[in-house]
């Protein structure tokens, strides 16, 4: 197996986690998260300082802990949760439609500019790193074995996540968060508590975004501002929504999809004609072309084919009420 | 004393370029009901053109017309290739919103692609500061003011006076209303993007120039300052965003100039867009319907 394919495997289990804990928002719950990628970068970040040991001067950041890395990933997983607690309980509280996305983008921003400025942090700018091969002296591992290694874990994880959540898909959980996502009023008809609801969907959603920033920081080995930027958040909205808004089969076709389009889709543009009248010798070109693909997908999925390629299985009533025939007329 | 009535000055610049940014996308807002979050690009695009306008002509007026023609262009283009279809097509407000967001990322994209993404210097001489009542603004400072106060002047007599401007209060507030009475409403929205455009596309041009340089994505980061003014002032209300618009504007420029002990000393400018969006967020919390307004209403879609 070339070490390409042990990356693009890597780096697509660890989108795949994003994807479905996104689709626990966006695909169930209904709401268009854009704070998503903050959740990601919190477990990232939060899985750095707690394992790469105390800051040496002049880099500054908080805890710096030398914690095992399991023990860390579910540190990060918590306080992922704990900031997605305070933006969704605000956010989520009366806020629909577009005033929850904007006031997400602002949250995410918030945290974007904190972790960019605010060095004492995350050590501003420079960010982290100093995250190598975590577990992999456990097993005694050199640097090689330990790429397969960790391509496995991710995978293994990966599958594990998607386990959960078509569990969670046909539970009575799953079947409210959709309600919800119809006719909340509806649902509040029938008793449910929306607020609280909706809120346990935000963190689950959350929960794994921080633990695929987890994972991510230990295949990164480091991060940094430069390594998130919040709209990156479309390119997970475009694998949910290609694949199947709401299906988990759907959405792991779509990270597949999109994994293929963010690795492949760009390899032969260099050579077209046109594209090298501007220039090529900009390293940029290519992520750009890539990016404006995957924004040109995510539109013409939205007008021609809104619910993706496997459509989420509506469910129907399959004993509908029936008028009833067998009463005496009413006479007073 | 003297010092804050200087700040307050720049804020006077900021709030103009601003005001004219955010009461374009509340004029968008206001005839489609959906949020176009693309609207920074309209801004970049308008940069983009008068640089090179700039560059070939050597004139400030031939940039800044580019720069608005280019952004009436955008818009229209924005409006009749995703907005409008969109709508036509019966997507909900948050599906336009989320359109539109990746139309955003297309467009960032396609400009770093043909420009590249490396900061474009846009200096231009601003010529000596000059005493103006009790602010100190340069010859720049003063004709983005005065060109944004005219502006404003124009865009209400459009508005209140035209029939265009008649037509497009009625789709405003009622589209199908409107469409009964025998306005064509698709056309009126078409109308009413090129001119924002043609606002933001200049609002662009004066941003880039007070700035000083700029990048493909520069009109991203505006439009979610943007986005705070006009919801401080009330989605779709033109006159309202203004106001927000000013408030939002000083608010900025003020903020990170008070002596708060903070990481060493003041905020730092870099805050901006954490401080515009914590207002964003008390607003949209405790006024969801704008500053103006008196309703405290829960925000349902």
């Amino acid at each position: 197996m070339s070490a390409y394919l042990v990356s693009v495997l890597t780096e697509g289990a660890i989108f795949g986690i994003m994807a479905l804990g996104l689709n626990v928002i966006w695909g169930w719950s209904g709401d268009f998260d854009l704070a998503y990628y903050g959740y990601i970068a919190v477990g990232a970040y939060m899985t750095l300082v707690l394992t790469i040991g105390a800051p040496i001067a002049p880099a500054q950041y908080i805890l710096g802990a030398t914690l095992p890395y399991p023990l860390a990933v579910v540190i990060a997983v918590i306080s992922a949760m704990a900031v997605a607690l305070v933006v969704g309980s605000i956010a989520l509280g009366h806020l629909r439609g577009i005033y929850f996305s904007i006031v997400t983008l602002g949250a995410v921003y918030v945290m974007y500019v904190f972790a960019g400025q605010f060095v004492p942090l995350f050590d501003g700018y420079n960010g982290l790193s100093g995250l190598f091969d975590p577990m992999g002296d456990w097993f005694g591992l050199d640097y090689f074995s330990y790429q397969y290694f960790l391509m496995g874990l991710c995978l293994v994880m990966f599958a594990l996540v998607y386990f959960l959540m078509s569990r969670v898909s046909s539970s009575r959980f799953g079947m409210a968060l959709r309600t919800l996502r119809e006719d909340e009023r509806a649902a509040a008809a029938f008793g449910r508590d929306i607020y609280r609801l909706k809120l346990k969907g935000y963190l689950l959603g959350a929960a794994l975004g921080g633990f695929a920033g987890a994972l991510f920081a230990a295949y990164l080995t480091a991060f940094n501002t430069s390594a998130w930027s919040p709209i990156e958040v479309i390119v997970l909205y475009s694998a949910v929504l290609v694949g199947g808004r709401g299906n988990i089969r759907g959405v792991a076709l779509g990270v597949v999809i999109m994994g293929l389009i963010v690795n492949e889709s760009t390899r032969f543009l260099p050579s077209l004609p046109g594209v090298g009248a501007f220039n090529t010798d900009h390293p940029q070109v290519l992520l750009a072309a890539r990016g404006a693909i995957i924004g040109l997908v995510l539109v013409l999925f939205l007008r021609f084919r809104p619910q993706g390629l496997l459509p989420e299985r509506r469910f129907v009533d399959r004993q509908p009420a029936q008028p009833a025939t067998d009463v005496a007329p009413l006479t007073a | 004393m003297h010092a804050a009535l200087l700040t307050l000055g720049f804020g006077i610049v900021t709030a103009s370029i601003l005001a004219l940014s955010a009461v374009a996308f509340t004029l968008q807002y206001g005839v489609t009901n959906v949020a176009n979050v693309s609207h920074g690009e309209i801004l970049t695009i308008g940069a983009y053109a008068a640089y090179l306008v700039h560059q070939r002509t050597g004139s400030a007026p031939a940039a800044a017309l580019a720069a608005a023609l280019a952004g009436g262009l955008t818009a229209l283009a924005m409006y009749s290739s995703v907005i409008g279809p969109f709508i036509h097509f019966g997507a909900s407000p948050t599906v336009i919103f989320i359109a539109t967001l990746g139309l955003s990322f297309v467009i960032q994209n396609v400009l770093v692609i043909i420009f590249g993404a490396s900061n474009v210097a846009y200096n231009l001489d601003p010529g000596a500061p000059q005493q103006i009542g009790p602010f100190l603004l340069n010859p720049l400072d003063q004709q983005i003011v005065i060109s944004a106060i005219a502006i404003t002047v124009v865009l209400f007599f459009i508005i209140s006076r035209t029939k265009f401007g008649k037509a497009l209060r009625a789709v405003s507030q009622n589209r199908e209303l409107a469409r009964v009475t025998g306005i064509n409403a698709t056309r009126v929205a078409a109308a009413t993007f090129f001119l924002a455009g043609l606002i933001a596309g200049y609002a662009g041009f004066v941003l880039a120039e007070t700035v000083g340089s700029f990048t493909p994505y520069f009109g991203f980061g505006f439009f979610l300052i943007t986005l705070t003014a006009a919801v401080a002032g009330g989605l779709g209300r033109a006159f309202g965003t203004m106001a927000g618009a000013v408030i939002v504007g000083i608010v900025l420029e003020v903020v990170p100039a008070l002596p708060v002990p903070f990481v060493g000393g003041y905020i730092s400018a870099s805050y901006n867009l954490a401080i515009a969006f914590g207002i964003l967020a008390l607003v949209i919390l405790f006024r969801p319907r704008g500053l103006f307004t008196n309703a405290r209403r829960t925000v349902f879609e």
